[in-house]
């Protein structure tokens, strides 16, 4: 009988022994496989400065002005946005009652409505969830962290005139798409530019630019849509749980297999999910930054007062305000990606017969995403005031500046900004994954295999992404989308016309009565 | 006693219409036909990407129980078995539909797919091809198909839903033969 008990107790404890065993089994493994994985971080790192060195420099090629070095790719993008905020007459400012109809469907039949058809508000949205994300939440930490208060200033203006370019292309990627007989919609840059720029007797040039963008289009998917989701998806984690960063290859991995199955295996609940919890992010993300503002209510106007000295002063910023000039433009530029063409592939698959009216919706969102939320992660950051002088980034910087903000305020939004950041992370590769699978296709040919190889490919680099050392990371990331806005933008100027005219055309249309208004209330 | 009661009410079943709102963006299933039975084969492919998440979930709770039994990490060991949990639980039931057979009995007249009363084989009508566009809010779209069941009562019930074309079109014709039944092309031109 005592044998008996002795026996169901040796049963009952026997697994809690096992485990006991195999954890500390498992705490030693862990130790050296730490080590591994720092080396291998080193190597990477190392290895990848190395190699993409060249291709930053390139892009950032800079003159100096004053103190300061201005890369001459953010005075191309800022010069664009204001020809095209002059060229289209402030469309930014004058058409946004226009914007906001079109989302309230006042010129669409609601009864003529098919069934599956994502209206102009859902279109909104949906391109809003996508938008919110770590350029609202690493970006504006980067840009205050070398910039300083005062890039809060140059990242809302960036963002005003943004609008315009955001227009323009958003027109053009619907009105140049391509829809397979299968129903498939391939639309962006590649198309408009080889397509509008032939009419216009500029083919070769056309498609120069348009197999230049989409090689820039794969840099940055693999870059800023990619590796620096990876590696500020760890970095966050490293922040709120003290994960060491050596063991990022972790983090990337568990994101590559989810990743690989999605864009692999094309599995449609996951995806459903993400779309359906990345809103409840976003608006999570704006919750914990209200509740941060209006907590330190008086803290808002002495913040702004910041932001606009720093502006025109650059106090305590590398390089005064041009210093701080860059960082905002950067970093917006990096957040909305105005002029870089990513919004207009996303945009082409939009249902709607007129071009122009996806076009006017899309201004909306550099307003919300840089003028709005990136505003609001700003104050945040100097409301909590762990941001200071000297602004040369070797303090706090990225999400960890960010999320450390926030945390002033409560201890438990470091959880909650984690959870936020991992699926932002998450969706915005999604998202990116397809912008350059089509760059990809467009320059090697739809296939199973060709597909295939980019796919691999690209869940190689969310390993590598949240592997290797920020620094790295954001240079190569940054340079990838910038350059795309190379090739765009001069497609743009030759096209702007084509955009114009459908402008006008639509708000003829609409004062003529062809176009007919329906009651929204 | 009102006029109406006397008029013969009709009611018109629209054909191209689809019935599933999702789909995947692989081929799923393959119709396969063995004496007197038809079922449908989950894809090797199709399975091992249920897996995945089977695994990574599985990985998770192992390094958060690891988390919380040797390192006292509590907060990333809630952390990390959240999401495990979630990210298993969520392949277990991607897998779930994988595991039961769909099958038309010819012996018992039946057709079973696990979800939908069972229909009788003689009460199948026709099949049709639907064909559709999914939109996805943080990708681009693609063209998905449906072969769907029509019973006599006016039933419409799913039979495969995947995005290879070439191989519904293969099964619809397979099948369609095993139940005797016509095969209607009820794909339409989708205009985005």
């Amino acid at each position: 009988m005592y044998k008996e008990i002795n026996m169901i107790k040796t049963r009952k404890f026997m697994p809690l022994f096992l485990l006991a065993f195999s954890t500390t089994a498992l705490a030693e493994e862990m130790s050296e496989f730490g080590q591994a994985v720092d080396s291998l971080s080193k190597s990477v790192d190392g290895f990848f400065s190395d190699y993409t060195g060249w291709f930053v420099s390139l892009i950032f090629k800079s003159v100096p002005i004053g103190e300061a070095s201005f890369p001459l790719i953010v005075g191309w993008l800022l010069v664009a946005a204001l020809i095209f905020t002059i060229y289209f007459g402030f469309v930014q400012f004058k058409r946004v009652g226009l914007a906001i109809n079109i989302i309230k469907g006042k010129y669409t039949d609601p009864n003529s409505k098919e069934e599956g058809e994502v209206s102009h508000f859902q279109a909104l949205t949906t391109a809003l969830s996508g938008t919110v994300g770590l350029g609202n939440i690493a970006g504006v930490g980067v840009a205050l962290a070398i910039g300083g208060p005062g890039a809060t200033f140059w990242m809302i203006l960036c963002g005003l005139l943004g609008m315009a370019s955001k227009f323009c292309e958003c027109t053009l990627g619907v009105k140049y798409r391509t829809i397979l007989p299968s129903g498939v919609v391939s639309g962006g840059p590649m198309y408009y530019l080889s397509q509008g720029l032939s009419e216009k007797g500029l083919g070769g040039l056309g498609k120069i630019l348009a197999i230049g963008f989409a090689l820039m289009c794969i840099l940055a998917t693999l870059g800023a849509g990619n590796m620096f989701q990876a590696n500020q998806a760890h970095a966050m984690l490293t922040y709120a749980f003290d994960v060491p960063s050596e063991y990022g290859v972790i983090t990337g991995i568990v994101l590559a297999s989810l990743v690989f199955s999605v864009i692999v295996g094309g599995m449609p609940s996951i995806a459903s999910v993400t779309e359906r919890i990345v809103p409840w992010m976003a608006a999570l993300y704006v919750g914990m930054a209200l509740i941060v503002i209006v907590s330190n209510i008086d803290q808002v106007g002495p913040a702004f007062a910041s932001i606009v000295e720093g502006a025109f002063t650059g106090a305590g910023v590398v390089g005064g305000f041009i210093g701080a000039l860059i960082q905002g433009l950067k970093r917006a530029t990096f957040s909305n990606e105005a002029g870089v063409g990513s919004a207009a592939i996303a945009h082409s698959a939009v249902k709607t017969k007129e071009p122009v009216t996806e076009g006017l919706v899309s201004l909306l969102e550099p307003f919300i995403d840089t003028v709005v939320i990136c505003t609001m992660t700003a104050l945040v950051i100097i409301i909590a005031g762990l941001n200071v002088a000297p602004f040369d980034g070797n303090g706090l910087t990225g999400v960890t500046l960010t999320a450390a903000s926030f945390t002033e305020t409560a201890g438990v939004f470091k959880y909650l900004l984690a959870l936020a950041v991992i699926m932002f992370a998450f969706s915005t590769m999604i998202s990116w994954s397809y912008y350059g699978l089509k760059a990809w296709t467009y320059l090697f040919g739809e296939g199973k295999s060709t597909e295939f190889i980019f796919k691999v490919l690209f869940c190689l680099f969310v390993v590598l992404g949240a592997t290797i050392q920020f620094g790295a990371v954001i240079d190569f990331s940054d340079a990838a989308l910038f350059a795309m806005s190379i090739f765009n933008i001069i497609g743009l100027y030759f096209l702007m016309p084509i955009v114009k005219k459908e402008l006008h055309s639509f708000i003829a249309r609409i004062k003529s009565g062809e176009i007919k208004t329906y009651d929204t209330k | 006693m009102n006029e109406n009661d006397n008029e013969t009410e009709t009611v018109t079943i629209d054909l191209t219409r689809t019935l599933l709102r999702d789909g995947p963006k692989f081929l799923s299933h393959k119709a396969v036909v063995m004496g007197d039975i038809a079922f449908l084969r989950p894809t090797i492919t199709a399975m091992l990407f249920c897996v995945i998440y089977i695994v990574v979930g599985i990985f998770l709770m192992s390094l958060a129980t690891y988390q919380l039994l040797v390192l006292s990490k509590y907060d990333f060991a809630i952390f990390l078995g959240g999401f495990g949990i979630a990210i298993c639980t969520f392949g277990i039931s991607l897998i779930q539909p994988f595991l039961s057979r769909v099958s038309f009995d010819r012996k018992t007249g039946v057709f079973n797919n696990h979800k939908d009363r069972d229909v009788k084989l003689k009460n199948i009508i026709s099949l049709q091809i639907n064909n559709k566009v999914i939109q996805r809010k943080h990708a681009l779209n693609y063209a998905c198909y449906e072969l769907n069941l029509l019973t006599e009562h006016g039933r419409r019930i799913n039979i495969l839903n995947h995005n290879d074309q070439q191989q519904l079109l293969q099964d619809a014709e397979l099948l369609g033969s095993f139940l005797g039944v016509e095969v209607n092309d009820c794909r339409r031109e989708i205009v985005l």
